[in-house]
């Protein structure tokens, strides 16, 4: 184990009668790192959360935490921060006895409980309104009070479970930076489930993947949308053209053809060097740049020929759908940069270089 | 109406078909209020008489309305020392089933809640069998038990057989209220250091005590009321009050039931008023109190 490490999962499974929920996990998190787990409902995301705090049991695998063994333990002799997605916050204590209600149970003075408890309301700028009742919050109010909650306590590892996805869409945007400012004043240990992608890659260092329990992906962000190592990956995290195909021959050191029926194009000649069988690579929209007809391309660019379906215009992002000759429709998106937008069944040409070809297994 | 507009005829037979419907449904709705009317006469009207009849002068029961009115009916029922010990062995009765009723049905929901269906619903059939063996069929079935075991003392049978009526009352108000705790709350206080009879008493209990009081209150109407197991279980001695007056409609009749059982309805409506001011009447039985 790294001496860093806070949290360490080991091959670990999980099934219920004949189902596996979890299978063969293993990723541990850092000292003072936020790791997101996502993916889809049902994926086993929220499988493993339950059996770090010790609601669930793994039948296989190891569980450290703090270098410790924590199999076993119960879920109040784990020292976990339990942020769910309905917040959970006690409708019968004030904001005040919600946060302090840790620092009871594990028997604190009650000096230092109100001074711990002081000092959360002003870490999630809710000094003086100790006195309120959950009920009187807003939701993104309550969602910070569940944080300071289970921060009070000092845990060794932060698990949210989908902390903001009881928000709306505008509220939630804001508070993601929040909520990731919180995490790393206080140097919290996190550990975030979520199905949300973008929530994923605002809040969180790094991210796993996963899909019918397993895990398909762990790395960055940026890695993870730009280097998706599975078609799985690749259209879970953001959107994706995919072009099909034979890989061809090498025109240059670092080129090689790829032959579709829409064309040929060029691609990086170490596409196959990854355990991507060359049959098809994908484009991401915003790698596809549009050229009015006639205008020349740049050289080495893969041009495709097709018309313009229809545009959305999403404010900062513009949202085309071109129709290619062979009938398929691809996205592309362009920032909102005060260009003409081409009307609908204009004929145009998309551009795109051979680096924007990403190969996946 | 532009769309419809070009098939004219066919408009027609629909607006007729239309008032047609009308008609029936203002037929019907007459019906419903007809019978609503009709039941609530049926119920309200012999409280009414039986108020009426309490505070009549006369010593016989004559025709409506009473030419006079008196109280001697309810300061007869507060000088009878027979009727008395009723109400004494009534009140304590109730008082300890209310209490006792509530504590197993506490115990018995928790665990319920926690069962997986397949235990908990057979569970549950046998918790509230007593609801469905009529009360004279339970009374004598316990005469015979308590006979055999060699249970003596009348006020323990009393109490075990009142517990046994008003036991599933106090499990379907108590489930209700647990049912409406979100478990998530159970598992975060778990998470924050406590230990699970720490988390029931800190959050369960408090969050469920509406549901808990309601509970007590439902078994202690429901054993102040019975007559059927307890015209088995009394003794010459000890008797509960609807007992006493059962026995006092078969010796000697008198109105003195009447200014009773006017007390009683009395009582019945300060509790569940009670009830409601505390819960909600519509929370006792509807969906959960604390689901958001």
């Amino acid at each position: 184990m790294p001496p860093s490490a806070v949290l360490e999962l080991n091959h670990v499974s999980k099934r219920y009668g004949n189902t596996p929920a979890v299978i063969d996990i293993s990723f541990s998190v850092q000292r003072g790192q936020i790791l997101a787990l996502l993916g889809p409902s049902g994926c086993g995301k929220t499988t493993i959360l339950r059996m770090i705090a010790g609601f669930v049991e793994p039948d296989e695998g190891t569980l450290e935490m703090g270098g410790r063994d924590i199999r076993g333990l119960r879920p109040h002799e784990r020292n976990v921060g339990l942020v769910f997605q309905d917040y959970a916050l006690f409708p019968h204590l004030t904001l005040e006895e919600n946060v302090a209600y840790g620092l009871r149970q594990r028997g604190s003075a009650k000096d230092a409980i109100g001074d711990r408890v002081s000092e959360m309301l002003v870490l999630v700028r809710l000094e003086g309104l100790g006195s309120r009742r959950p009920g009187e919050l807003s939701g993104g109010q309550q969602q910070r009070v569940a944080l300071a909650r289970a921060m009070a306590v000092t845990p060794e590892v932060m698990l949210l479970d989908e902390p903001l996805s009881a928000l709306d869409a505008k509220l939630r945007q804001q508070l993601r930076f929040e909520l990731k400012q919180i995490l790393q004043a206080a140097h919290c240990t996190t550990l975030i489930v979520t199905h949300d992608q973008e929530e994923a890659m605002s809040l969180a260092d790094e991210i796993v993947v996963m899909d019918h329990g397993r895990i398909l992906q762990h790395g960055n962000a940026r890695a993870i949308y730009d280097a998706p190592q599975s078609r799985t990956v690749a259209e879970f995290i953001g959107r994706a053209n995919w072009f099909e195909g034979k890989l061809g021959p090498a025109v240059s050191p670092e080129l090689r053809e790829f032959v579709t029926s829409e064309g040929r194009f060029f691609v990086p000649a170490n596409a196959l060097s990854q355990s991507s069988a060359g049959e098809s690579f994908c484009v991401r929209p915003e790698r596809l740049r549009i050229l009015a007809e006639g205008l020349p391309a740049d050289e080495g660019m893969n041009l495709v020929q097709g018309t313009l379906l229809h545009v959305a215009c999403l404010g900062s992002e513009i949202h085309h759908a071109v129709t290619l000759e062979s009938g398929r429709t691809l996205i592309c998106v362009e920032q909102n940069r005060d260009q003409t937008i081409p009307a609908a069944g204009t004929r145009l040409r998309l551009a795109f270089r051979p680096t924007d070809c990403i190969f996946t297994a | 109406m532009d769309t419809v507009a070009p098939s004219r005829p066919h408009t027609d037979d629909l607006r007729k078909r239309q008032r047609r419907q009308r008609v029936a449904d203002d037929v019907a709705r007459a019906i419903v209020v007809g019978v609503i009317v009709f039941s609530m006469l049926l119920l309200l009207l012999p409280l009414a008489l039986t108020v009426s009849m309490s505070f009549d002068a006369r010593d016989y029961l004559g025709v409506f309305p009473p030419p006079a009115l008196s109280t001697r009916w309810y300061a007869k029922f507060f000088s009878d020392p027979y009727l008395l010990n009723g109400l004494k062995t009534s009140l304590q009765l109730a008082a300890l089933t209310a209490v006792a009723a509530t504590a197993l049905g506490l115990s018995a929901a928790v665990a319920l809640e926690r069962l997986p269906r397949r235990y908990s619903q057979p569970l549950m059939a046998v918790f509230l069998s007593p609801l469905v063996v009529p009360g004279v069929v339970l009374g004598f079935a316990l005469l015979i038990f308590y006979a055999r075991v060699g249970v003596e003392n009348t006020f323990l049978r009393l109490l075990a057989g009142h517990v046994l009526i008003t036991f599933p009352y106090a499990i379907r108000t108590v489930l209700a209220a647990l049912g409406g705790i979100r478990p998530s709350l159970i598992e975060v206080a778990q998470s924050l250091g406590a230990s699970p009879v720490k988390a029931f008493w800190t959050v369960t209990f408090p969050l469920a005590r509406t549901g808990v009081a309601a509970g007590a209150i439902f078994a202690f109407v429901f054993s102040l009321d019975d007559v059927a197991v307890s015209i088995f279980l009394s003794d010459p001695h000890r008797y509960t009050l609807p007992v006493a007056l059962v026995s006092m409609l078969h010796a000697n009749f008198d109105l003195t039931i009447a200014a009773v059982a006017v007390l009683i309805i009395g009582a019945s409506i300060g509790l569940m008023l009670l009830l409601d001011w505390m819960v909600g009447l519509d929370r006792v039985v509807g969906a959960g109190y604390y689901r958001t």
